[in-house]
């Protein structure tokens, strides 16, 4: 089944470095890496897809090296490419699930709208200092990102940064999320909101009900379907 | 009246909103999330959910950093 599945990492950063080599440890068949930075030594402390050696180079060719040394049988396919309304489509094509490895608001609410338009599901993971937040946003009739995060979002404030295991902790929740969604098992995230307070540890899961003044899936679920 | 805010015990006063509880704790943050005895809850909904004796609160701030 993983063997089968193409799943797009969206960014390479901290949450996708993590992800992207828990699916291709895990056997997925195919992935899709996108991203359209280089590797900056900013980003080592938590970027671990990516090491010295990789300074200077496109993210995406550090992580397709990495990422077949780990399992050669995985198809990896590097994008540089910044994900935007017009370039998403043209990504998604072939693709099961996706994996939020993204560092905003925006870049969110286009995968939001593609995975609602072709009825993708998606799987949420945002981090900022020792916290960070994970779901699953799947078109069947549960609340959407933009239901919890209306618009407009928030910027993200680089403030003190993000600590490695932050990123590490919401990477791996959203791999296990990824591995139960494709292989149809277990209780996943949809409908529900998981946060992690890294400075005094505590984790919750939420219940998200579907929100009817959704200006993205709003409309739908008053006329209890989805696009 | 005791509720749970945050994981941390806290006395509040009575008969508060959930935007006069946001305003009580001085929570300035615009994109604030909300979360009530393990529901999230909409802020379309602040003026009309009344916080009760020993309810669990949560008051998020997004995380959407990668």
């Amino acid at each position: 089944m993983l063997a089968n599945t193409s799943i797009l990492v969206a960014g390479a950063g901290g949450l996708g470095s993590l992800s992207s080599m828990y699916l291709a440890a895990a056997g997925v068949g195919r992935i899709v890496i996108v991203d359209d930075d280089v590797v900056e030594p900013s980003n080592l402390n938590r970027q671990i897809l990516h090491g010295e050696q990789g300074l200077g180079k496109d993210k995406v060719l550090s992580a397709a090296g990495r990422l077949s040394d780990l399992n050669s049988g995985v198809t990896v396919v590097p994008v540089k490419l910044r994900i935007t309304d017009d370039t998403i489509d043209h990504i998604l094509d072939g693709i099961d699930l996706i994996m939020d490895g993204t560092d905003n608001y925006d870049t969110r609410v286009v995968l939001n709208r593609a995975a609602l338009k072709i009825g993708l599901s998606w799987i949420f993971g945002g981090v900022s200092g020792f916290d960070g937040m994970a779901s699953l946003f799947s078109p069947k009739g549960k609340p959407c990102f933009e239901c919890v995060f209306p618009p407009p979002g928030a910027k993200e404030d680089p403030g003190p940064g993000i600590i490695g295991p932050a990123a590490g902790m919401i990477a791996s929740i959203q791999s296990m999320e990824a591995v139960k969604e494709i292989l149809g098992i277990g209780k996943g995230l949809t409908g529900r909101l998981l946060r992690l307070s890294g400075m005094d540890m505590r984790i919750n899961v939420s219940t998200l009900p579907p929100n009817p003044e959704c200006r993205t899936c709003g409309r739908q679920l008053r006329k209890g379907s989805r696009p | 009246m005791k509720i749970i805010l945050n994981g941390v015990e806290e006395i509040i006063p009575d008969g508060l909103s959930i935007t006069d509880l946001i305003e009580w704790v001085k929570e300035g943050d615009p994109h604030l999330m909300v979360e009530v005895n393990n529901t999230y809850i909409y802020p379309k909904e602040y003026d009309r959910v009344w916080v009760r004796e020993n309810d669990r609160i949560e008051m998020i701030n997004p995380n959407l950093g990668g």
